[in-house]
């Protein structure tokens, strides 16, 4: 009995220390930009992760910086990776004059039956449809989807930094 | 320098072991980024608890597995005790892991603990076999506990824990599915290799050996004699038996291909030294099992496996100063013609005696043993070189085994032949016990077999008396 | 044709992204210094009201830690409205969903609805605030779209308005999780309801509630709200809508 003791207490002590051992900010830590204005590119400032359990972003200062848009050729805004409790979610998008042509989801958990099906409620397919949205010229996204929580909000982070009217 | 990497064989291989479990943390370690929120830290423990079950379920099985070197370095008394022991841990294990996966998925989903727990058995893939086998594991568990065991035959016990099998085949599937370490690469691949592997061992060594074995040699039974009350021989005869190179000392694991026992392959020592012409079991009715045996109809085939066991001539200490017998020959039993006519031989002593007095370098010998332990040390007594006496520790004079076979190999081999009686109380220290019956005591070389309470308690008292080198080989598998 | 550029910003808090688009004609003096203030009001709102904090003054007082009195004046006044709303609602906006004090359904819109009024108290009286899916704007045109409850990535439709709210309920967020607060059991008649209005904490507190209601009475109940307007979506895909929505529709959209 009392080895049994033993073991169990050491087990439970070395599982708690190799959890202990891994960092505890995801991947892809979600640093919000601050963006400028348009036409500028992305300023990381660090900001802390976002999490229904820990709500706290540290709210650096905004740098105003008061730039003219410019509307450039062709531009590849990469949204931050926003980290959802699913794991972290990324999306890219390509401009040419200010509009949206392309948008391509850069990650997503996917890969196991739990990711998967964690998906079907957190991350949707991103499709042509959206780039509509975008030629529609939206300023903001009205959604109840979970989907503001991961997607709507990495595309609009992407809208937010591309700097777009 | 033999003897000493064979002495550190168990921690060789419980090192081993342990470098495995050491992997299949690296496999988590190598696959998780970070761990997030209570969500997180409890799916990382259930990860890491699965990995360990997974990982530990075939190591266990492969402890059972019969394979010779483990076999004849660990003992098979050492590999029930480390098999019994991580069996208890592995169902921790998966108890942990259980809990801890359902609650970290609950708390990522939003949903509540039985919700999920339903969730998981319904919708995940092979987990409707991984739930029946885990079901099949606690179950087993809960019947091997000490105190479930007590109160179960040692049969009914012994068929139920088979389906440990199944479980583990049940739960296969889930890990490769779900295992989030598994699911390509370095992990899948190991997982494969180990369960299949393992999956081929026990085939080889638990069903093929025993089969060609069968073929070979084709052990029947030959004659069923009581011996006393409660207790009776059992004659096996077959082909080729000096192939089998069993020992004095060793014993066979036996299946009586007759309904009810076919499938129990229980441990029996050799009561006499392997005879080129039959092997001879002694066996006390202590279960319905053995009880079973005295019925045994002639003729009946039975499958065994074997020899095992390391309680053998081989453990003497020799003098190395002095260019004496090396122990394999002096162990080895002389070939031994035929006996004329039908029939087996009477009692013993079957085989050519070793030569009277004192054998050429190395300590006279003790053999200690009661109830059951007493018979590889029968065998052992006709064949052990030099000065051997034989003490029979017994509670009643009726329990005392082998009375007159022992005194006619003694008489014949000018060995000592002693019998303790008494209750423990009555008997006192056993140490002091023994010196009064076996002059220098502390001199001997002890060989003790018998059961465990017994054993106990005269390790300690014999190393109190000052005897150096005991043997001795645990029953209770 | 050109718009005056937007400054726009991010922020993470309350468990989701508060996104500000503010239209400036030339530089942006003191915008730094206001949009400071008003994001730690949104972090002091969040450190109050958080249900998911063990340690916010809603939670302790659900816990008997405090009492009402000594919370701060907001919580109090937030738990009227509440009560406000459940009348209005006929009891089906609830500020104890499951028996749990959690007035989130107020507290989200009106904590959007805040940031907006104290960039415009400053000044800014251009913009849209959006948080948790709901928007606030004031001047304008803003276009708001609204994401397809059922196919993910797309969106139903696009309103647009001056000084307007845009808040959106719906059951894609963790399953469903508004229940019906006279059975208890999740309202699932319905996939998404989006209600316009003009300030966000009531067209949010009474989304959640109509949402409950369920497809037939939301609609009636919401085209009885003056300045409200409805959108439904139903769990096949089907929408329906009040009649004064078509305001927000532009020319040529269903």
């Amino acid at each position: 009995m009392r080895r049994a003791v033993v073991t169990g207490t050491a087990t439970v002590a070395g599982i708690v220390l190799l959890l202990s051992l891994k960092p505890h900010d995801g991947p892809g830590n979600s640093t919000v930009a601050k963006v400028i204005s348009s036409g500028t590119s992305p300023s990381a400032a660090a900001s802390a992760p976002s999490s229904p359990s820990t709500a706290t972003g540290s709210g650096s200062s905004p740098a105003a910086a008061p730039s003219p848009s410019a509307s450039a050729a062709s531009r590849v805004v990469t949204g931050n990776a926003i980290d959802t409790r699913y794991g972290p979610v990324q999306v890219r998008v390509t401009l040419d004059s200010g509009k949206i042509t392309k948008v391509d989801v850069l990650q997503y958990p996917a890969e196991s039956h739990r990711d998967r099906e964690i998906n079907t409620y957190a991350l949707p397919e991103l499709n042509q449809e959206a780039l509509a949205a975008q030629n529609a010229r939206i300023d903001a996204v009205s959604g109840a989807t979970y989907t503001s929580d991961g997607y709507t909000r990495s595309l609009q982070s992407a809208l937010d930094q591309a700097g777009l009217t | 320098m033999i003897s000493l990497i064979r002495r550190s064989l168990p921690s060789v291989a419980l090192a081993a072991i342990g470098v495995g479990a050491a992997g299949v943390l690296a496999l988590w370690w190598r696959d998780t980024p970070a761990i997030r929120g209570a969500a997180g830290w409890l799916t990382g423990a259930g990860q890491i608890t699965g990995l360990l079950a997974g990982y530990a379920a075939p190591v266990l099985l492969l402890l059972m597995a019969r394979i010779p070197l483990l076999e004849r370095e660990l003992g098979a008394d050492r590999l029930a005790r480390w098999h019994a022991r991580g069996g208890r841990w592995m169902v921790g294990l998966v108890l942990a892991h259980l809990l801890t996966i359902t609650w970290g998925y609950a708390l990522t989903d939003g949903r509540g603990l039985l919700a999920e727990g339903v969730r998981l058995v319904f919708d995940y893939p092979e987990m409707l076999k991984a739930t029946l086998g885990t079901l099949l594991l606690l179950g087993v568990g809960a019947v091997s506990a000490a105190a479930a065991r007590r109160r179960l035959s040692y049969e009914l016990w012994y068929y139920l824990h088979l389906a440990t099998y199944l479980a583990v085949a049940l739960a296969f599937g889930h890990q490769l599915a779900n295992g989030a370490q598994l699911g390509d690469g370095p992990g899948r691949a190991l997982w494969y290799l180990l369960y299949l592997g393992t999956a081929a061992l026990l085939g080889w060594y638990r069903l093929l050996v025993p089969f060609r074995h069968d073929r070979r040699h084709r052990l029947r039974v030959a004659e069923i004699r009581p011996e006393g009350p409660g207790v009776v021989s059992v004659f096996l005869t077959g082909r080729r038996l000096d192939e089998l190179h069993a020992e004095a000392g060793q014993f066979f694991r036996l299946q009586f291909q007759t309904p009810g026992l076919r499938w129990a392959a229980n441990p029996y020592s050799l009561s006499a030294p392997p005879h080129p012409d039959f092997l001879r079991f002694t066996v006390k009715s202590l279960g319905s099992h053995s009880a079973a045996l005295a019925r045994l109809p002639l003729g009946t085939r039975v499958l065994a496996e074997g020899p095992y066991g390391a309680f053998t001539a081989r453990r003497l200490t020799t003098d190395r100063t002095t260019p004496g017998l090396p122990a394999r020959t002096a162990a080895a039993p002389a070939r031994v013609p035929a006996m004329a006519g039908a029939g087996l031989p009477g009692s013993g002593p079957y085989a050519p005696l070793p030569v009277r007095g004192r054998r050429r370098g190395g300590p006279p010998v003790l053999l200690l043993g009661a109830g059951v332990g007493i018979t590889p040390l029968r065998a052992l007594f006709e064949t052990l070189p030099g000065e051997v006496t034989l003490v029979q520790r017994a509670r009643r004079p009726e329990d005392v085994l082998f009375r007159a076979e022992l005194a006619a190999v003694a008489t014949a081999r000018g060995a000592r032949v002693h019998e303790l009686l008494g209750s423990r109380a009555e008997v006192g220290d056993l140490g002091r016990a023994l010196a009064r019956l076996v002059p220098g005591l502390a001199r001997h070389e002890v060989f003790l077999c018998g059961p465990d309470a017994l054993t106990a308690e005269a390790v300690r008292s014999l190393r109190a008396a000052g005897v150096r080198r005991i043997h001795h080989e645990s029953f209770s598998f | 044709m050109t718009e005056p550029p937007v400054f726009r910003h991010a922020e993470p808090v309350m468990g989701t992204v508060f996104s500000f688009a503010i239209r400036r004609p030339g530089d942006t003096p003191g915008l730094g210094d206001v949009l400071r203030a008003v994001l730690a009001r949104l972090h002091r709102i969040d450190e109050v009201f958080s249900t998911y904090r063990p340690d916010s003054q809603i939670s302790r007082l659900e816990r008997a830690e405090l009492t009402l009195a000594q919370c701060d004046p907001e919580v109090a006044e937030v738990l009227a409205r509440c009560r406000e709303v459940a009348a209005e609602t006929d009891g089906w906006f609830t500020d104890r969903p499951a028996g749990r004090l959690d007035p989130s359904g107020w507290v989200k819109g009106w904590a959007v609805e805040e940031a907006s009024r104290a960039l415009a108290a400053a000044g800014w009286t251009d913009h849209s605030v959006t948080g948790g899916g709901d928007v606030q704007t004031s001047g304008g045109p803003w276009r708001i779209g609204i994401a397809h409850p059922l196919r993910p990535g797309t969106l139903l439709t696009v309103l647009t308005g001056h000084d307007f709210a845009v808040a959106t309920s719906g059951t894609a967020e963790r399953g469903p999780h508004i229940l019906d607060p006279h059975t208890g059991r999740p309202a699932t008649g319905l996939a998404s309801l989006t209600l316009t209005g003009r300030r966000l904490s009531r067209t949010d507190a009474w989304a959640t509630a109509a949402f409950a209601m369920g497809p037939s009475r939301a609609l009636a109940w919401a085209a009885t709200r003056p300045g409200t307007e409805a959108l439904a979506v139903l769990p096949d895909g089907t929408t329906r809508h009040t009649p004064g929505l078509s305001a927000y529709l532009a020319p040529g959209q269903h």
